[in-house]
C-alpha cells in the first residue's frame, strides 16, 4: 500500500516540550516527509570591513556555491541532482543563513553535502573567480538595469542609514567587491564562522537525535570572540531629502520613508502590524494605498507600505524571513509609474507620490477607525496562516524569534492573539508615536532628473488625466492630491546617474 | 525548553478513507465531481488541517489570442475577473473578510485563479467563485482604469532584459501560431486595451464556460459536502465554450538567426531554440525530450561543467525543454562573459546537440534525471496551494488530473535510445532559431 501524505499548516508547530541542545532551534513535525535546515551565522553585511563591503555576502556565496575539501563543486552538483534539491544562503545586515531542504529519503547524503559546504570549504581559486565575476555582473548591470523598483528601495535604505553599519547594500559596491581577494574570504570565515557564533535550526520530519548530531558537528569549528557591532542609529531626515537617479526609462520608480524605533517585541509592534496591513499590506488589494492609486486610479500595478525590511518583495507574496534587524524603516513602495494616460511622466510620478503621502498624513492625523481596524483584524486572522505555510518558513520565523529574543512568545504563535486583542486607542496611539509626514527620505529613478528636480522645487500642482470617465468626487479629490505640498529646498535634492549608483561608497 | 507555545495548531489526521488511485507517484487520494454541463471539480485530500486551496484553472491563455491586435488580452481579462458582480460588487472586500490569500496568473495556455482560505469558508468561496465565473460585471470606466494597471505591469516586466529578449525570440521563431507573442503582449496592444471593452465581454462569453474550466481543491474538507456544493453552485452554468482556431505553425524550413539590441546594460545572452513536440503524459518521445533538456544542458550536464564551472565562459546555462499544449520552443539560454566568445559558445551548444544525436545518454545520468524529476515533483507537495498547483499542467493539457501517474510511469520507460531519438527528431537544424541579445552600443 502506498504511503499517503498529509500536510501541515498553521502558525506554530509540534515542538512540544522536547529538550533541545544549546544553540539550536527545533521544529520537529514527525510525520512530515521534508526536512528543513537553517544554519544561522551571527554575522552580516554590518560586519564587512571598510573598503571590503560585500565580503560577508561573497563569503557565504563561495561556501554555498563552491567546492569542499571532500568534493569539487561539480561533484556536489552531481550528487545533489538526483535528490532534486540544493542549498542556498542569504546575507542580510545582521544575519547570514544557509538554508536547505530535502526529502526524508535523501537525508543522509544531503546532510553530508550541506554541512560540508559550511564546515569544510575548499576556498578554491576557480570557484572564487566564478562567484566574484557573477557578483560583479550583478552589481554593474543587473542591479542597475533590471528592476528599478528594487534599486529604489535599496537607495532608500542607503539614504536612511548613511554613516551607520547598515549603510552599504549587502552585496557591496562595485569597487569594494573588485578589491576582495580569496585571502579576505579566508580571514572573514576564520573570524566569523566560529562555533559559538552559529545557531542550528532543523524543521520537519527528522529523527530527534539528528539535532544533537548536527550541533556536535558544528561544535567542531573553533570557538572565537566576535566584536559586537553597535546598533545603527539612523538619522531622521531633516524635512524632505530627495535623491533622483537619472536613467533612460519610460517609467519612474518611487520609494520613500524614514527610520522608526519599532522592532519585534516592542509594545507597539502588533498595533503597527495592524496599521500597516490596512494601510499597505504587501501585494494585497486589501492595501489602502493600492485601492487609492491602483484600483481607483489605475496608475500602476500596486502600492504598499512596510514596517520591517522586505527585500525582493517583487518575487514573493509572503514576508521574507531571516532579515531580522535592530533597526527598521517605515517605507512606502509605489510600483513603477508610466504614461498610462496622456500627460507628463513627472506629473504622474509626483501625483502618485503626493497621493500616498497625503494618505499617510490622513492616517497620522485621523488614525484608523473602528471599522477599518475591525476589517483588518478579520483579514489578518486567516491571512497570516500563509506566512508560516512551509516548514522552511516556520523555521525561518523561529530563527528570527531567537534574534529578537522573543523566547517562547514567537512571532507566528503570537500574531493572531496579538492582533485580536488590539483596541483602536492602542493602534492610534502607536501611529502617533511612530509615524509622521514632515520628515522624509524620497527616492526617484526616472528620466530627465533635472526636469524632475525643477518640478519638485516649483511646488506646482501635478494634475493627471484618465482614459475613462471618473466621478466628480474623485476629480475633486485629485485637485487636492495634485497640489499636496512636498516642501523641499534645492540643497536637499541630489541627482546621480545610474552608472554611479553603488559604484563605491557615495 | 519549550520553544513555541501552541495556540491553535491542530494535530493533523491521516488522510481519509477515500479510495486510492492505484500505485502512482501522487501521494494523495482524490475524488472528482463531473457535472452535466462538462464542469469538473477535483478534490484532493491533502491534510492541511483547517485549510483549503481553491484553484480554478481556465484552459485559455495567450495561446487563444488569435485576433490581430489582441495580444495580452487573456492576461488583461484575468485582471477584470477581480472587478466584481451584481451579487458581490467587491470581490476584494469579500475575500479580505475571509483573510484569503488570493491571486491569479496567466501564461501561454492557461489562466489560473486561486484562493487559500480556512476550510470553514468552502461554501462562501464556491459561491463567490462560481458567481464571478458566470456573472462577471464591470463598467467601461472600470475597464479602462484596469488597463492602466496592466500597462504598469508591462512596464516592470517586459522592459527587463529577459522580458525584452523573449518577446524577440518568439516573434523570430514563430510565423503563425499564437506562441509568437508573449503573455503580457505587445506594447502597442497593451496601450490599446482601454478600447477593448466589447471584446472583453465576448472573451468572457466564449472562454469562461464550464467545459473550459476545471476546479482543483486541495486540503481539508468533507467530500460529501463539497460534492453537493459543486452541484448547487456550478450546476446552472450554461455551456457555450467556443474553441479558438489557433493557427498551426507551418514547418520551419531553414535556421533563423537574429541579434537584438537591449538599451540597458547587459552581457550578451545567447538563446538557441528548436521546435518541440506538444506536451504528453503517455508519449515516450515527449518525455524523452524533457529529459534531453536536462541531460544535455542542465546543471549536471557536461556542457554546464565545461562552460560554467571549468572554463567560466558563461554566467549561466539553462535548457528549458518544458512542453506546452501545442508544439512550443525548446530553449537553451546562456549569458556569455566575453562578447567576442558568443559564436564559439554557440558552436559548443551545437556540438552538444550533435553529440546527443549520435550517442545514447549515459545510463546513470538518465537514472539520476528521472530521480530528479520525481523528487522535484514530490518536494513541491508541501502546502495545500502547492499540491493544487502541482496539478496545473495535467489539467491544462488534458482537462483532468489523472494523467499525473501516467506521466511518471512513462518517464520510467524512457531509455537512452529514446533520448537520442528525441534529439534526432527535434533538435534539427532547419527548426533552429538563434537569437542573441547584446547591449546597444556595445560594452
Amino acid at each position: 500500500m502506498k504511503r499517503l501524505m498529509a500536510l501541515f499548516v498553521g502558525l506554530t508547530v509540534l515542538t512540544g516540550c522536547e529538550q533541545v541542545p544549546e544553540g539550536t532551534v527545533s521544529l520537529r513535525e514527525p510525520d512530515s516527509p521534508f526536512i528543513a535546515f537553517n544554519v544561522w551565522v551571527k554575522t552580516g553585511s554590518q560586519n564587512d570591513p571598510a573598503g571590503k563591503e560585500g565580503l560577508a555576502a561573497l563569503t557565504a556565496n563561495l561556501l554555498s556555491d563552491g567546492s569542499t575539501t571532500e568534493d569539487s563543486y561539480d561533484q556536489i552538483l552531481a550528487k545533489l541532482y538526483p535528490m532534486a534539491t540544493g542549498y542556498g544562503y542569504n546575507v542580510d545586515k545582521e544575519m547570514t543563513v544557509f538554508r536547505g531542504r530535502v526529502h526524508l529519503d535523501n537525508l543522509e547524503g544531503y546532510y553530508t553535502l550541506f554541512s560540508n559546504s559550511i564546515l569544510k570549504p575548499a576556498f578554491d581559486e576557480e570557484d572564487f573567480e566564478r562567484v566574484k565575476t557573477q557578483t560583479l555582473n550583478y552589481l554593474e548591470r543587473s542591479r542597475r538595469y533590471s528592476r528599478d523598483e528594487e534599486l529604489g528601495k535599496e537607495l532608500l535604505f542607503w539614504m536612511a542609514y548613511r554613516g551607520t553599519p547598515y549603510e552599504h547594500p549587502e552585496e557591496g559596491y562595485v569597487e569594494s567587491v573588485r578589491s576582495i581577494m580569496l585571502d579576505d574570504i579566508r580571514q572573514f570565515y576564520a573570524d566569523h564562522y566560529v562555533s559559538n557564533n552559529i545557531v542550528i535550526g532543523l524543521g520537519g520530519g527528522f529523527d530527534a537525535t539528528l539535532l544533537s548530531r548536527v550541533r556536535a558537528d558544528f561544535d567542531a569549528l573553533p570557538a572565537g570572540e566576535i566584536t559586537p557591532v553597535p546598533a545603527p542609529e539612523p538619522r531622521m531626515p531633516n524635512g524632505v531629502e530627495v535623491l533622483i537617479v537619472e536613467k533612460p526609462t519610460d517609467a519612474s520608480a518611487i520609494s520613500f520613508g524614514f527610520p522608526t524605533e519599532l522592532v519585534r517585541g516592542h509594545d507597539d509592534f502588533w498595533p503597527m502590524v495592524a496599521m500597516n496591513s490596512w494601510f499597505g499590506e504587501h501585494r494585497e488589494s486589501f492595501s489602502h494605498l493600492y485601492q487609492v492609486i491602483r484600483e481607483t486610479r489605475g496608475m500602476n500595478y500596486g502600492d504598499y507600505s512596510y514596517i520591517e525590511a522586505y527585500p525582493r518583495g517583487y518575487t514573493t507574496q509572503v514576508p521574507p524571513t531571516n532579515v531580522a534587524r535592530r533597526s527598521h524603516l517605515f517605507e512606502i513602495w509605489i510600483r513603477p509609474i508610466s504614461l498610462t494616460a496622456p500627460g507628463n511622466l513627472h506629473d504622474r510620478t509626483l501625483f502618485a507620490t503626493r497621493a500616498a503621502w497625503r494618505e499617510l498624513k490622513l492616517l497620522v492625523d485621523n488614525g484608523m477607525t473602528e471599522e477599518t481596524l475591525g476589517e483588518t483584524q478579520q483579514f489578518l486572522k486567516n491571512y497570516v496562516l500563509n506566512w508560516g505555510a512551509t516548514g522552511s518558513r516556520r523555521l525561518g520565523y523561529a530563527m528570527d524569534d531567537q534574534f529578537y529574543g522573543l523566547g517562547s512568545n514567537g512571532y507566528l504563535a503570537s500574531i493572531r492573539p496579538g492582533i485580536e486583542a488590539l483596541t483602536l486607542d492602542q493602534v492610534n496611539a502607536a501611529i502617533k508615536r511612530h509615524l509622521q509626514y514632515d520628515n522624509m527620505y524620497l527616492v526617484f529613478i526616472t528620466a530627465d532628473a533635472e526636469a524632475m528636480k525643477q518640478k519638485l522645487l516649483s511646488g506646482a500642482a501635478t494634475r493627471i488625466t484618465y482614459t475613462g470617465e471618473k466621478p466628480a468626487e474623485l476629480l475633486a479629490e485629485d485637485q487636492e492630491v495634485a497640489a499636496f505640498p512636498i516642501p523641499v529646498s534645492e540643497d536637499k535634492i541630489t541627482i546621480i546617474g545610474i552608472d554611479e549608483v553603488f559604484e563605491r561608497g557615495m | 525548553m519549550r520553544l513555541l507555545s501552541m495556540t491553535f495548531f491542530l494535530l493533523m489526521l491521516a488522510a481519509g478513507a477515500a479510495a486510492q488511485q492505484g500505485d502512482g507517484i501522487f501521494p494523495f487520494d482524490y475524488q472528482v465531481v463531473e457535472l452535466e454541463n462538462g464542469f469538473k471539480a477535483y478534490f484532493i485530500k491533502a491534510g492541511a488541517p483547517g485549510q483549503i486551496a481553491y484553484v480554478s484553472m481556465v484552459r485559455t491563455g495567450s495561446r487563444d489570442e488569435v485576433e490581430p491586435g489582441k495580444s495580452g488580452f487573456a492576461h488583461f481579462f484575468e485582471h477584470m475577473m477581480f472587478r466584481g458582480t451584481e451579487k458581490y460588487p467587491s470581490y476584494d472586500a469579500v475575500t479580505a473578510g475571509m483573510g484569503a490569500a488570493r491571486n491569479a496568473f496567466t501564461s501561454n495556455d492557461m489562466t489560473v485563479y486561486y484562493e487559500v482560505v480556512a476550510s470553514e469558508y468552502l461554501e462562501q468561496i464556491m459561491d463567490l467563485e462560481s458567481d464571478r465565473f458566470m456573472n462577471l460585471k464591470y463598467s467601461e470606466p472600470d475597464f479602462r482604469t484596469e488597463a492602466g494597471a496592466v500597462l504598469g505591469e508591462y512596464q516592470q516586466s517586459a522592459t527587463t532584459p529577459f522580458g525584452f529578449l523573449y518577446e524577440k525570440v518568439r516573434e523570430t521563431a514563430f510565423d503563425r501560431h499564437t506562441y509568437r507573442h508573449t503573455t503580457i503582449g505587445y506594447e502597442a496592444d497593451v496601450r490599446d486595451m482601454p478600447n477593448g471593452y466589447d471584446y472583453s465581454l465576448s472573451f468572457h462569453r466564449r472562454f469562461y464556460r464550464p467545459e473550459n474550466v476545471v476546479l482543483v481543491v486541495a486540503g481539508d474538507f468533507d467530500f460529501g459536502t463539497a460534492e453537493a456544493l459543486v452541484q448547487q453552485y456550478y450546476g446552472g452554468w450554461e455551456t457555450g465554450y467556443v474553441a479558438p482556431e489557433v493557427p498551426s505553425e507551418p514547418q520551419q524550413k531553414a535556421p533563423r538567426q537574429r541579434t537584438v539590441q537591449y538599451r540597458g546594460r547587459t552581457l550578451p545572452v545567447l538563446t538557441v531554440n528548436y521546435k518541440g513536440p506538444a506536451w504528453s503524459a503517455t508519449d515516450k518521445m515527449a518525455l524523452a525530450t524533457e529529459v534531453l533538456g536536462a541531460v544535455a544542458f542542465g546543471s549536471n550536464s557536461d556542457l554546464y561543467r565545461k562552460l560554467v564551472l571549468e572554463q567560466r565562459r558563461v554566467q549561466f546555462l539553462n535548457g528549458d525543454f518544458g512542453l506546452a499544449r501545442d508544439p512550443a520552443l525548446l530553449e537553451i539560454a546562456t549569458m556569455v562573459i566575453d562578447p567576442r566568445d558568443v559564436a564559439a559558445v554557440q558552436g559548443e551548444i551545437e556540438a552538444t546537440v550533435t553529440r546527443f544525436q549520435q550517442e545514447p545518454v549515459d545510463a546513470q545520468l538518465l537514472a539520476d534525471t528521472k530521480s530528479n524529476m520525481k523528487y522535484d515533483f514530490l518536494m513541491g507537495l508541501e502546502t495545500a496551494q502547492n499540491v493544487a498547483f502541482s496539478m496545473i499542467s495535467y489539467v491544462i493539457n488534458t482537462g483532468g488530473i489523472d494523467a499525473v501517474n501516467d506521466y511518471y510511469r512513462t518517464l520510467d520507460q524512457v531509455t537512452p535510445e529514446d533520448v537520442r531519438a528525441a534529439a534526432r527528431q527535434y533538435l534539427v537544424n532547419t527548426s533552429k532559431t538563434v537569437v542573441t541579445m547584446v547591449q546597444a552600443g556595445g560594452e
